[in-house]
């Protein structure tokens, strides 16, 4: 929503619609291009983000539809809009305007349809899932690990042990930045040295969607096999995570996730609730 | 005597207290805060001793800042001198742009940035003594930039004279003689910048910016301060001369037009790629799998395409600070799984190489291969030019140490000049299930090894999947739909004033 666009389209209809009432005997026709103009700005600049060019010419048709019926439900003021239009086309006095009109029209006409062959075609858009629904289990150095009851083994240190947990913590922070502030930066945006080159984009972690609203043993799937582990609807041939089975023991990863919600200040979410 | 030598020795304590009171080096409590954030944010590459012995320094390069040597690149002091409080937060600020040094701004707030600024400063006592008030080089505010012939035949005079061409390139693509051999103050090998790339330089890129480095020069490594030996008048002019070499923006693209051309691809022509685009697609490491690397030579690739109704060719152009053209050089071969950077890049034991990857079967939907080397429900079609040899070869890759021969016809062409690698590769539009339609988005991506930096095997600079658009042979012409429309719109125009003038002099008439 882009209010102050909307506030001034609004404050202007208003204006006109008051001066209308009041003081000056305002043609219908006129009325209704003022609205209509009114409405497509609203459409095409007031909403955030953009409506689509289709979805906007759909409502302008509708709302052209409308008006027209508003207009021919009161015959005086249908008569009137006619008599205007009439006019112009046939009295003298408007004879080089109409002259004009005739000749712009199939001009813009032109025009449109000249931008419109020109664009520059689009590649097909890649729509991707960012978080699939897991596998049930998966087989990390020969065990097999069930990611519905997977707890990070080091999570209770925490309280049971400060100090132990401070020094797995410390591991995940060497894994971390051996490993991994390339793609997810230094400060976890996603903004790392080579991010820019990669598409998907690395996760940013101190967004709210990403580590934030994940189980630990979700994250301990995406670390643990990477892009190749995601289903076909995550487009796993695109994206540039690596699948880290290839480098880090089941120890290291387990501290590197610790380490995330350290640093970022987040918690995992509790296992046993839905993704 | 002795009453001189207490005097002197009075004097020098006084000197050297007014310096102290006068060194910028922020309350405990600043320096303390700073502390707290630099143990969190800044230790794991620079070390908590501020030394850079840290987890990342291995990895990368150039290596964090070892601020106890009080070497600083970036800077408004004269040469060899420490740097302001207001020069470390700049740095902070605005990072050093490809290197790992981030940019702060916008994560840490002005005051946590001052406050690192005396933390860093505690490092080394220098900044407590009689050279923590360092002479600030004034950069005088940059008259507009003229691109007048003369005044740019003036500046590179200024660059011939100072041999910046012995490091930086004829035309400042980095490719210098004496490139190879440069090492910063920690025995690294240190690239020259390569110029033309504004953002890439390290001590920001504006003309002020640019006056200021070789002015004060950068701390640490090879470049040195000009400030003795340019003389004033002409020193915008070598700013100007150094603008005129660079481009400020890599705008990097994610599509290559391909230009469709009637008569026959022929490489010995000049013109080929004259009427073609240019994309310019960003170089990453491949740091995703066994092999990585973590300080790619090249950050870059330009690319044109043409082809003709049987044969697509590409034009693949970059900037290497030398062509390695001894030795050999293959995607199958191994490289090392753990890999820190080295100290030795040497030239000789591989050489520069490029590929194309493509899909092997023109992709159904949006699923393509794997990006890496394909998979094998997806294999790749590798366009190889090892540039040891004259020729280029398909392959086919069904992942990584998954990569066999395959042979598709590939003709190739290859030249090095004044830094840059020019090559050419011209392949069929049908090879097996990839076909190269027109209008078609072919997927595509890129790999370059330079061998300079051992690269070899999956060590290597890569890029994501982009695409090369297959621009019509035939362009339909959009003048003829556009005189259709607008004839369609005239005529029911004039039939409608004619319908109303008509009945409104019917009504006259009665
Ligand atoms: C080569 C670049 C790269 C490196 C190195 C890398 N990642 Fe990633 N990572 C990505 C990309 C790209 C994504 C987003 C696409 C995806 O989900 O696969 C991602 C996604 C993730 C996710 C999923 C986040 C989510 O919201 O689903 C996690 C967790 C993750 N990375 C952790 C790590 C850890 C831990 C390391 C280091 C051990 C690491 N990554 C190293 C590129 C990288
Ligand atoms: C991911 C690793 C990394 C992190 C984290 C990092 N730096 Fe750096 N920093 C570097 C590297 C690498 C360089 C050297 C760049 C160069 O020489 O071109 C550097 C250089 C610097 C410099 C020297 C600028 C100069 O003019 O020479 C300063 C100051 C600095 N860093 C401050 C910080 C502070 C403060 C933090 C924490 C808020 C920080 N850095 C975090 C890697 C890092
Ligand atoms: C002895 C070799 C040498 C000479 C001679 C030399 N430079 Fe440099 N220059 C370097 C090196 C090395 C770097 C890269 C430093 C780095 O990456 O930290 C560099 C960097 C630069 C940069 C980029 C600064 C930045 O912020 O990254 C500019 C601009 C530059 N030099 C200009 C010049 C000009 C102009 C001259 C001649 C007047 C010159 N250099 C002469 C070695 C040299």
């Amino acid at each position: 929503m882009n209010l102050l666009v909307l506030l001034t389209i609004a404050a202007v209809l208003v204006v006109i619609q008051v001066g209308v009432t009041r003081w000056v005997n305002l043609n219908r026709l006129a009325w209704m291009a003022i609205w209509w103009a009114a409405l497509w700005a609203a459409f095409s600049y007031g909403i955030t983000p953009p409506l689509p060019q289709s979805i906007v010419v759909l409502f302008m048709a509708i709302i052209t539809i409308a008006l027209l019926a508003y207009l021919s439900a009161d015959s005086e003021e249908l008569a009137q809009a006619r008599q205007t239009l009439v006019s112009f086309m046939v009295e003298k006095r408007y004879q080089v305007a109409l002259i004009v009109v005739i000749l712009t029209l199939p001009l813009l006409v032109a025009l449109s349809v000249f931008s419109s062959l020109n664009q520059a075609p689009q590649p097909p858009a890649s729509g991707r899932t960012i978080h699939p629904v897991p596998p049930a289990s998966i087989s990390f150095e020969g065990n097999t690990i069930n990611l519905s009851t997977a707890n990070n083994p080091y999570r209770e240190l925490e309280h049971s042990d400060p100090e132990a947990f401070a020094a797995h913590v410390d591991n995940g922070r060497r894994v971390y930045f051996e490993n991994c502030f390339y793609c997810h930066g230094d400060n976890m945006e996603g903004a790392g040295q080579f991010a820019h080159g990669y598409d998907p984009l690395p996760a940013n972690f101190n967004d709210a969607t990403t580590i934030a609203m994940l189980q630990e043993s979700y994250l301990f799937w995406r670390i643990a096999k990477g892009a190749p582990g995601l289903p076909p609807e995550s487009t796993p041939w695109s994206s540039a995570m690596p699948a880290w089975e290839n480098f880090l023991t089941e120890e290291e990863i387990w501290d590197v996730i610790l380490f995330l919600y350290e640093f970022t200040g987040f918690e995992p979410r509790a296992q046993g609730m839905p993704h | 005597m002795i009453r001189f030598i207490t005097l002197c020795t009075v004097l020098i304590w006084a000197a050297e207290a007014s310096a102290q009171q006068a060194n910028d080096l922020g309350t405990d409590e600043q320096r303390e805060a700073g502390k707290v954030l630099y143990d969190i944010k800044c230790a794991h590459c620079h070390g908590y001793s501020g030394d850079a012995i840290s987890v990342a320094t291995p990895f990368v390069r150039p290596t964090p800042r070892d601020f106890t040597s009080g070497n600083y690149k970036s800077r408004s002091t004269a040469s060899g001198e420490l740097p302001t409080t207001e020069d470390i937060r700049r740095s902070i600020r605005l990072g050093m742009p490809y290197t790992s040094m981030p940019a702060w701004e916008g994560i840490l707030s002005e005051a946590e940035i001052t406050n690192l600024a005396y933390y860093l400063k505690s490092f080394d006592a220098a900044f407590a003594g009689p050279y923590g008030n360092p002479t600030v080089v004034e950069v005088p505010p940059a008259p507009g930039y003229s691109d007048d012939p003369d005044h740019l035949a003036r500046g590179r005079a200024v660059f011939e004279a100072n041999q910046c061409a012995d490091c930086h390139g004829d035309n400042g693509r980095g490719n210098g003689l004496s490139a190879p051999d440069l090492e910063d103050e920690w025995g690294f090998h240190i690239r020259p910048a390569d110029m033309t790339k504004r953002w890439t330089y390290r001590a920001s890129s504006t003309r002020e910016d640019i006056y200021r480095t070789f002015m004060t020069g950068l701390n640490g490594t090879p470049m040195p301060s000009y400030q003795q030996s340019i003389e004033e008048a002409d020193r915008w002019a070598l700013v100007d001369y150094v603008w005129s070499l660079s481009r400020s923006t890599p705008d990097y693209g994610t599509v290559a037009t391909a230009i469709g051309q009637s008569q026959a691809l022929d490489l010995g022509d000049p013109l080929l790629f004259a009427d073609a685009p240019e994309a310019y697609f960003p170089i990453v490491g491949q740091v995703i799998e066994p092999g990585r690397e973590f300080n790619p030579g090249v950050n870059g690739i330009a690319v044109r395409a043409v082809f003709d109704t049987t044969h697509i060719a590409l034009q693949l152009r970059w900037h290497d600070m030398t062509a390695e053209t001894a030795s050999h050089n293959h995607p199958s071969l191994p490289a090392p799984l753990f890999n820190p950077a080295q100290a030795d890049t040497s030239a000789g034991d591989w050489s520069d190489a490029v590929a194309l990857l493509w899909p092997a079967a023109t992709p159904v939907g949006l699923e393509r291969p794997y990006f890496m080397f394909g998979d094998t429900k997806n294999p790749m079609s590798i366009w190889f030019a090892d540039l040891a040899t004259d020729s280029a070869a398909a392959l086919l890759g069904q992942g990584t140490g998954l990569i066999t021969e395959s042979d598709w016809p590939i003709e190739s062409t290859a030249g090095y000049e004044d830094g840059m690698w020019t090559i050419v590769m011209k392949g069929p539009r049908r090879m097996g299930e990839m076909t190269f339609e027109e209008r078609a988005f072919v997927p595509v991506s890129f790999s370059v090894w330079d061998g300079f930096n051992r690269e070899r095997g999956n060590k290597r600079g890569l890029s994501a999947w982009y695409h090369i658009y297959m621009e019509p042979i035939e362009q339909e012409s959009v003048l003829l739909p556009m005189a259709k429309w607008a004839l369609i719109v005239l005529l029911v125009e004039l039939a409608l004033v004619g319908l109303v003038r008509w009945r409104a002099g019917r009504r006259d008439e009665y």
